[in-house]
């Protein structure tokens, strides 16, 4: 078993960095938004005052329009609050179709990305004792090669499937694997098995599965390795 | 009376609301303006619209705006290009004025200093202009003394600035 310890340091600072970096342009953009609409208001209340007819319809699609922002940029700040306390516990339950939409949306906020679909889930939660933030990361990267692949005309879906008592199974449908070589990479493959979930591909299906067991637990091994392994102690599916 | 020529501007963003908010407000100023939502709208625009300015997003999916950036200034011999851009950086600020960029602004800017650098760039794609017809005249004037007539008329009807 890789050390995992390494691949919570500057790897997931990276990520950490570029999710963030999505989400500031994403804020900056509903900033400019607000901004010009509140200069074009201003603009028009001048007009007013001088007399000049303003045509109200422009009014109130202006205050219509900082209203949506608005709420875009709760939206927004919402998403990265969760994302932010992603963090906050090496392992803890995690309910992964809220983790799978939390990536969706974090992914959205790329400039690249298509149409990304997580498959509606029925029933009781599909609930795993996994490290949310390396999880996350795992599931980000996926999406973002598929889109750096496949164009933003590149649709994803993404389903999850329980495995009775062994955990569930993250399966990633038309994902572009064509032409595409080397993925998923072995950094990739540490960073899953980091985590105790493994990653298997089937390029003639263009699809590709992560299988989460239903729990880890970390411990340290001569205190410097720190590995996650099935909380069972069963080896991995 | 004469007439103030409006300054023809085409703005380029995938942001759509905010694509709306600024060229509302550019027009309120008295600028012609005409938006598209992409690059391949952009070039299609540009083909059909002869303007002064444009003002093109950096990031876009698809075409993003350096590929607009060097296609307008390949095929639209004295169009001014101003850049905008949510995050900027000394190697995209250089890339986009090697190829051509007048400007280069990041959001979230003034306005007021965006209609300054729109008016800057005007008046420099105008001074280009002047400078280019000016050298081909001269250039005519050369040739008028050794042309026929129809020799003559095909040097004129090669003063068109939108083709290089």
């Amino acid at each position: 078993m890789k050390n995992a310890k390494n691949l919570f340091g500057y790897d997931s600072l990276a990520f950490f960095g570029r999710v963030n970096a999505s989400i500031s342009h994403e804020l900056k953009n509903i900033m400019a938004i607000i901004s010009e609409t509140a200069g074009l208001l201003s603009d028009l209340s001048e007009m007013a005052s001088t007399g000049t007819p303003v045509d109200p319809g422009l009014l109130k699609n202006s205050t219509d329009s900082i209203m949506e922002e608005i709420q875009r940029g709760f939206e927004t700040i919402r998403q990265m609050n969760r994302f932010s306390h992603s963090v906050d516990k090496p392992v803890i339950s995690t309910d992964l179709i809220e983790l799978l939409n939390l990536v969706c949306h974090l992914c959205n906020y790329l400039s690249f990305s298509g149409m990304l679909r997580v498959t509606q889930w029925v029933g009781d939660p599909p609930v795993v004792q996994t490290c949310p933030f390396q999880l996350q990361a795992i599931v980000y990267e996926i999406i973002v090669q598929h889109f750096k692949n496949a164009g933003p005309d590149g649709q994803l879906e993404v389903t999850v499937q329980p495995l009775h008592d062994s955990g569930c199974r993250i399966v990633f449908s038309n994902v572009f694997l064509k032409d595409v070589q080397v993925f998923p990479d072995d950094h990739l493959r540490n960073a899953a098995a980091s985590i105790a979930v493994i990653i298997e591909c089937d390029r003639d299906e263009n699809q590709l599965e992560l299988y989460v067991p239903s729990a880890i637990q970390l411990v340290a091994e001569n205190d410097v390795a720190i590995q996650a392994i099935p909380a069972d102690g069963r080896p991995s599916f | 009376m004469e007439t103030e020529k409006k300054i023809k501007l085409l703005l380029v963003d995938d942001e759509v609301k905010f694509l709306k908010a600024i060229s509302d407000r550019l027009s309120l100023k008295g600028f012609e303006v005409t938006t598209a939502e992409n690059g391949e709208g952009a070039i299609q625009a540009a083909k059909e619209g002869g303007f002064d300015v444009a003002v093109l997003d950096l990031q876009m999916p698809g075409m993003d705006g350096t590929e607009v950036l060097e296609i307008l200034k390949k095929k639209h011999k004295f169009i001014e290009i101003i850049m905008l851009t949510g995050h900027a950086t000394v190697d995209s600020a250089i890339e986009c004025t090697k190829l051509g960029a007048f400007n280069y602004l990041e959001k979230p800017y003034d306005f007021d200093k965006l209609v300054e650098a729109l008016k800057e760039a005007y008046h420099a794609r105008l001074q280009k202009k002047f400078e280019s017809n000016t050298k081909r005249m001269e250039a005519i004037q050369k040739l008028s003394l050794s042309q026929s007539p129809l020799g003559l008329l095909k040097s004129l009807a090669k003063l068109d600035d939108d083709e290089k």
